[in-house]
């Protein structure tokens, strides 16, 4: 069911539009207002002008990659409480605490986790402004 | 005239880089199919019928077969580099047999095959990483069940000898070939019956239980057996209370 009251919006940054379409159509089925953007550097600046509820962050990102994009998120005081989920294919030991130790609420290996389970991951951690 | 075909040298150092991008890019539109396959799969487009959840879920497991080899590949290409990551921790290895035991009871089965150990009562823990020592066996296991001609019966005993553990693995297999030996535990090797009876094997278990064992500062070896088969030995450092 989605959120009641005003639609949650949800900020993907992630460079392959086939994930984004079928994120698109999951997340939107669940109620979420979604909003995308293609590298990291448009993501930053969505993240600022956006003000999302939730960023869903791909690491390896064209113009600056997502652990960037993250420490930037961190630098800024009205960007450093937007919840962050890493959704990657990157799933060595080292990524994951890197990406856990600059703040990300969750870290998520494409390859184990269903469509599904990341939509309750988005649930769990959309932040109500 | 045909032109003259030329071979490439490609350094070990390149190989890596190759296979470590090549899996990353492999990765993301499998990850895309995978994605699709469970929107249909959950009803996002439209009712699906039981016949066609059946298609999509042996789509999907293929799917993630199709990740473990890219995921194998990728150890590979760490072990090469010298990256592979190891987490040391006490474990007790009679649990990970018992549970590899238990989570590969059917499939062990299906392969007409009968593994006998049991699990002894005092058996010191070792200092390994969990999540490897798990695939470590389980690779042991695997081969020992899959390369047989008939009943196979396979036998596997832990034990403490001075300040280790030893693990070992008698099969009554078809055997490694004489000639064969010295190339056991590299990287895709495969003799021709393994070939034969297991057209899928990677060729990488032992290649990557060598370094395994061998980064957890263990000794890893084998021995053909009197009558038919091989047995598998690695042995594994107590750890200190």
């Amino acid at each position: 069911m989605p959120p009641k009251g005003k639609k949650q919006k949800v900020l993907m940054i992630e460079e392959d539009h086939f994930l984004r379409k079928i994120y698109r159509n999951k997340l939107t089925l669940a109620g979420f207002e979604f909003i995308e953007a293609i590298n990291g550097m448009e993501g930053l600046n969505k993240v600022i002008f956006e003000k999302p509820n939730l960023v869903l962050l791909d690491l390896i990102l064209p113009r600056k990659n997502g652990f960037d994009v993250l420490v930037g998120m961190k630098k800024n005081e009205k960007t450093k409480n937007i919840p962050v989920i890493i959704l990657s294919n990157l799933g060595q030991e080292s990524d994951i605490k890197r990406g856990l130790s600059l703040g990300a609420k969750e870290y998520l290996v494409k390859s184990e986790i269903s469509l599904s389970g990341v939509v309750e991951k988005v649930k769990k951690w959309a932040k109500n402004k | 005239m045909a032109p003259k075909s030329k071979k490439i040298e490609i350094s070990e150092e390149r190989t890596v880089e190759i296979v470590s991008v090549v899996a990353h890019q492999l990765k993301t539109p499998i990850s895309v199919i995978k994605g699709y396959l469970e929107a249909l799969m959950s009803g996002d487009c439209g009712k699906v019928t039981p016949a066609q959840k059946e298609y999509l879920s042996d789509a999907l497991e293929n799917i993630k077969r199709i990740f473990d080899f890219i995921d194998t590949l990728l150890e590979v290409s760490r072990i090469e580099d010298k990256k592979l990551s190891i987490k040391l921790g006490p474990v007790d290895l009679g649990k990970v047999t018992t549970k590899v035991l238990k989570n590969f009871s059917h499939w062990i089965e299906a392969n007409n095959c009968e593994v006998v150990f049991k699990k002894p009562e005092k058996l010191p823990k070792v200092l390994t990483d969990p999540v490897r020592i798990y695939q470590v066996v389980q690779n042991f296991i695997a081969n020992a069940v899959v390369y047989k001609e008939g009943r196979g019966r396979v036998e596997i005993k832990l034990k403490q000898k001075g300040n280790n553990v030893l693990f070992i693995c008698k099969d009554n297999g078809f055997g490694v070939p004489k000639k064969d030996f010295r190339k056991i535990f590299s990287k895709f090797h495969r003799s021709a019956k393994a070939m034969n009876l297991d057209p899928s094997g990677s060729g990488l278990g032992l290649f990557i239980n060598k370094a395994v064992i061998e980064l957890n500062k263990g000794k890893i070896w084998f021995e053909k057996n009197k009558g038919k088969g091989m047995t598998f030995y690695f042995s594994l450092p107590i750890k200190k209370s």
